[in-house]
């Protein structure tokens, strides 16, 4: 019982510390980030820029912070809008079980099957780029991974005991459902919620890289990392930052999600 | 047995609707995409007459529903038409791009596989201990890089400042197995410590759900060797959901490959789809989409199959 | 699968892995880049940059152009132009013959030509030479085994630069059996200095050196002059990725990278493995409005817009400072770029918010569309987003791939983007290429009638003086009517490995191996 603790500590800890540069970013910045001053391109790290400026001379402390707001707003609500949506359809699938079942399943299978990066492109093309278009694209790409886990959570919680228990008592099915088959779904959408923030990061950045990303002047740790690319050799610190930025929140997100875990998973607590 | 191919006669039904699904989404999405490949062809200087001949000369003049009958038609004939960049026959040019994209991510996905078992198992057995952390961190670290920024770096390291490998290019294994080799160990070493974290995390988490149950303290408790209780007890019980989460990541790979084929230029079958999305060739983007999803679902079914091997307690009915 | 031709790819790999020594230098194969598959190997056929670049090592046209993108004869022998300007009378050169030993004859061009302008070959140059484009061919005849004889509807000042456009294939000659007996193309068998060898799909092309080819002597410029091949076989890779392509130079896997990005180019030259050279290219680069758009047909909005602008710094940071500005339409390297086109209208913020007054502008967003798929277009997006605010106008970027923005183009759909055109070799080209009636092209820009009058007449006129002055005086109508404003015409680097002698950049751009080698020893 250790790193129960620790996980949360570091966790939380790496999470207020982005979570903070975003709110920060929101009122102040050291420069504006979408400011261009040519005469100062790729700076390296110095006193006046701590991380250097990027290909624009634009501060890339600013951009980092900026980017923090873009990154985690677009993080957030792809992950709630696919939770939400995956959530509500497994529960349907799984609870009513039948031909709703059925149908749900061949069209989830059918969204699965399509790789979900190729998935977004392809919205994202049609949609035009902008935020909405990545979480709504993102989204719908991520919701039927929620949703075939949280039917199996329910198959596997409505034979138990408890749930008939609840019916037999005389329970709404909607209640049962709410109130004893949603919780035993917690740990497994925790776990998934975790890896999806992990992957919406990145797939806002290789959709970035494949010149599709959030559209300037705002930056997002996506589309500096895939800009910084060109410049890898020249100006390291441009790919870098972002880099460690994304790996950090990822770090912090994972950390949080496992004590999470462990915290709410009903099998510890009845063990 | 009987029950068992009767069941996977059921699944592959099943399938039926699930492709037909993605065939109808794939046709239309594909032509909602503006642009098209007349234009493309044509370039900046095209009159409005040549891009007209042009679209017919394509069939792009068609109306859409007829056009995805007519193509519907031909797929089931096994046609997959002509790519509209270079005139190659869609199907040969898959086959061709998808053994380059198969080789690399079942090479990564194995090894990874390999070293995430004994590191999950480890990292559980040990739960909160040093190793534990070591184990957890590395792997959480290994799933927060980029894949592309990863392979980028390694790139420039190996392939660049140490020049112990070459940066681009590619030879077939039938043709030259150690060149080959050379040009495939960037790709799937990145894909691999990538795939490596996603893996180590399932395995252990698995195996931490398996040591609290009450048999492995039965097993503990008979005097069995802790090498034994984890090896004949934990591993196999705990390679149920691993295996799923393998599934997973083999099905969902392909498309995901795309990036990285870019980076280090290898004709796979994700470049060739996004290539195609990006020159609105029609006929490729369709048939790569149809067949990464037949190779899905039946990579599911396999795992599917499969799943009662490792874990007692599921029966395949 | 279909991985056959086992062992010319054995050989290959062995000359790969086993660089030094062992093979002649004369043997070895120089591996150059481009950036995409070919489309085709039938000359202006379905086609793109890539594929001309290569067909054009394989097959020759009547003329081809010299490094200076002006016309010179190639298979030709002369060129006469009668005293009205309507027949051209071609005399081949002595002894040609094709790649498989054929001698080439006055009835091959007869035979090429007519598969050229049977509509159903689908030739990317069709109605520039059937009369609703540069000129109307009404005969082609050979009178002799080594005479061809084309006679026009009207005189023009473009026909030969038309027989001779890249995109056109160079109304390249091939022989008959380039076709199958079902009349498809096969592969080209030409005269050029390289043959086609190989062709794997996304991976490479490969010719080896014609072993009958013909050189006329002289000069080696463009695509005319002394094209004898020095190695034995070329390798273009398909390498679509700038920074992938880069490190392989870098490292040695690629010998030649014709398209090198601005921002390489120092640390290229400093490099030491590396030999850089630059040439003032022929594209343009600018930003384009819609002058039927609700808020931008407003002329003085335009106006503002270029006068808010610091063209210079702009110019200066797209292309890391290789390139001039340049206002107009007519590229630098241009003999018709004088001093009107060479004008660069100076920044005036105040001006300009004068002028956005008058105009009644409220900070409406303007919609700017532009592509990460050319680096440039992006970043001048940006860079105009910057400046432009300065002066209070509120530009919003919208990124699309480049097909899609393709399409807004071609259909005139959009406020303002970024663009790039290919090169336009001839100053008529050019502004034929920004200029139309929208109503039936409305992907151009400009649409004004004495504008339009006045281009078809720079077509007809050959005298250089007397055109001159029509450019002059269309400078001066364009750029009062600011439809595009031009950035700079650009700059091609090419890069090749210190062991690579003979290779020259120049401004048509494209890769040419013939008469390159690798430096002997090494």
């Amino acid at each position: 019982m250790i790193r129960q603790p620790a996980n949360l500590l570091i966790g939380s800890a790496l999470l207020i510390f982005i979570g903070g540069m975003a709110i920060i970013a929101l009122f102040w910045t050291p420069y504006d980030p979408a400011a261009i001053k040519l005469i100062a391109r790729l700076k390296p790290p110095s006193a006046q820029f701590w991380l250097g400026t990027d290909e624009f001379g634009r501060d890339v402390v600013s951009r980092l912070m900026a980017g923090a707001v873009q990154s985690m707003t677009v993080a957030i609500l792809t992950v709630v809008f696919a939770i939400t949506l995956g959530t509500i359809t497994g529960l349907i699938a799984g609870y009513t079980r039948g031909l709703v079942d059925r149908i749900l399943m061949v069209f989830s299978d059918a969204l699965l099957a399509f790789p979900g990066t190729l998935l977004a492109l392809g919205l994202m093309v049609i949609s035009g780029p902008n935020k909405y278009g990545i979480i709504l694209a993102l989204g719908i790409a991520y919701a039927p991974s929620v949703l075939r886990i949280v039917r199996a959570s329910v198959l596997s919680a409505r034979e138990r005991e408890y749930v008939e228990a609840s019916r037999v008592i005389g329970n709404s099915e909607f209640t049962t459902m709410f109130r004893h088959v949603l919780p035993n779904c917690t740990a497994p959408i925790v776990v998934l919620a975790t890896s999806m923030f992990g992957w919406v990061v990145l797939a806002e950045s290789g959709l970035s890289f494949l010149g599709l990303g959030v559209p300037p002047p705002a930056p997002t740790w996506g589309n500096m990392l895939s800009a910084a690319r060109t410049y890898i050799e020249k100006a390291p610190w441009l790919g870098l930052a972002p880099g460690i930025c994304i790996s950090l929140t990822l770090l912090g997100i994972n950390l949080l999600g496992d004590a999470l875990r462990d915290r709410f998973d009903p099998r510890t607590e009845q063990r | 047995m009987h029950a068992l191919w009767k069941y996977i006669g059921k699944r592959l039904l099943w399938t039926l609707p699930t492709l037909l699904i993605v065939a109808v989404m794939v046709f239309f999405l594909v032509r909602m995409i503006p642009g098209d490949p007349a234009q493309l062809i044509l370039g900046d200087s095209a009159s409005p007459e040549e891009l007209a001949n042009l679209r017919a000369s394509l069939g792009l003049d068609q109306p859409v529903p007829l056009q995805f009958l007519y193509w519907l038609g031909n797929v089931v004939r096994g046609d997959l038409g002509h790519s509209i960049s270079n005139g190659a026959p869609v199907l040969p040019l898959m086959l061709d791009r998808f053994q380059v994209s198969a080789t690399i991510v079942l090479v990564a996905v194995g090894l990874a596989t390999l070293i995430a078992i004994p590191a999950g198992l480890i990292a559980a057995w040990r739960q909160n201990g040093h190793v534990d952390v070591a184990i957890v961190a590395a792997s959480t670290l290994l799933m927060s890089v980029p894949s592309f920024w990863l392979g980028l770096i390694l790139l420039l390291i190996f392939g660049l400042n140490l020049g112990w490998l070459p940066v681009v290019g590619f030879v077939p294994f039938s043709e030259k197995p150690w060149t080959a080799i050379t040009y495939v160990i960037l790709p799937i070493v990145t894909l691999m410590l990538i795939e490596v974290g996603v893996l180590t995390r399932m395995m252990r988490a698995s195996a931490i759900e398996i040591l609290r149950l009450e048999y492995v303290m039965h097993a503990r408790a008979k005097g069995l060797s802790e090498r034994k209780v984890l090896l004949r007890h934990v591993l196999p019980n705990a390679f149920a959901p691993t295996w799923t989460m393998i599934g997973l990541v083999l099905g969902g790979l392909l498309g995901g490959i795309a990036v990285l084929e870019t980076v280090f230029t290898l004709p796979g079958l994700g470049r060739l789809l996004v290539d195609a999305i990006f020159a609105r060739d029609y006929p490729v983007v369709q048939g790569c989409l149809l067949f990464t999803a037949l190779i899905y679902v039946i990579v599911n079914l396999i795992v599917d199959l499969c799943y009662p091997l490792f874990d007692p307690r599921v029966t395949a009915s | 699968m279909k991985y056959r031709n086992l062992l010319t790819m054995t050989a290959m790999t062995a000359v790969l892995a086993t660089t030094a020594g062992s093979a002649m230098a004369q043997d070895k194969m120089m591996r150059v880049r481009i950036n995409a598959d070919i489309r085709s190997t039938d000359p202006g056929v379905n086609r793109d940059a890539n594929s001309d670049a290569i067909v054009l090592h394989m097959v020759e046209g009547l003329v081809g152009y010299r490094d200076d993108a002006s016309v010179a004869p190639l298979l030709a022998k002369s060129v006469d132009i009668s005293e009205d300007g309507k027949t051209y009378t071609f005399k081949l050169r002595d002894g040609l013959k094709f790649s498989n030993g054929e001698a080439l004859t006055s009835a091959d061009v007869l035979s090429s030509w007519q598969r050229y302008v049977d509509p159903k070959t689908a030739w990317r140059c069709l109605k520039d030479v059937t009369g609703s484009g540069v000129a109307n061919v009404t005969s082609v005849t050979a009178p002799d085994a080594s005479t061809v004889v084309y006679t026009l509807e009207k005189p023009t000042a473009l026909f030969l630069a038309t027989l001779a456009r890249t995109d056109c294939g160079g109304t390249g000659i091939y022989q008959k059996s380039s076709l199958g007996n079902d009349g498809k193309w096969v592969k080209p068998v030409g005269t050029g200095p390289f043959m086609l060898k190989e062709w794997r799909s996304g991976q490479y092309v490969e010719l080896a050196a014609n072993p009958n080819y013909v050189s006329p002597g002289g000069e080696r410029t463009g695509y005319v002059g002394d094209k004898t091949p020095k190695i034995g076989a070329v390798r273009f890779m398909v390498i679509p990725d700038d920074a992938a392509a880069k490190a392989a130079l870098y490292s040695g896997d690629i010998d030649v990278l014709a398209d090198v990005n601005n921002a390489d180019i120092d640390d290229m030259t400093k490099s030491g493995q590396l030999k850089v050279d630059k040439v003032a290219a022929m594209g343009l680069t600018g930003l384009l409005f819609q002058t039927r758009d609700p808020l931008l047909k407003d002329a003085r909005i335009r106006k503002a817009l270029l006068l808010s602008l610091d063209i210079p710094q702009i110019t200066e940071a797209l292309t890391n400072g290789q390139s001039a500005p340049s206002a107009s339409v007519i590229p630098v390297p241009s003999p018709y770029s004088g001093a009107a086109e060479k004008q660069i209208p100076t920044r005036n913020i105040e001006e300009a918010k004068k002028l956005l007054a008058e105009a009644g502008y409220k900070g409406q967003p303007i919609k700017w569309l532009a592509t990460k798929y050319y680096p440039s277009l992006f970043d001048s997006a940006v860079l105009v987003q910057a400046m432009a605010q300065e002066a209070g106008i509120n530009i919003e970027v919208e990124t699309l791939d480049w097909a899609t923005l393709l399409d807004r183009y071609t259909t005139g759909n959009y406020s303002a983007m970024s663009f790039t055109y290919s090169a336009r070799l001839d100053p008529s080209l050019s502004y034929d290429m920004v200029s139309g009636n929208k109503d039936k092209s409305p992907n151009k820009v400009w649409d004004n009638p004495d504008g339009l009058k006045l281009i078809a007449e720079s077509t007809t006129i050959t005298d250089e003086a007397k055109r001159q002055a029509i450019f002059d005086k269309l400078e001066g109508m364009i750029r009062a009517d600011v439809p595009i404003i031009p950035l700079y015409s650009g700059t091609r680097i090419g890069a090749v490995r210190s062991d690579v002698e003979g290779y020259k950049t120049w401004p048509v751009g494209y890769a040419r191996m013939w008469g390159v080698s690798f430096a002997p020893g090494k």
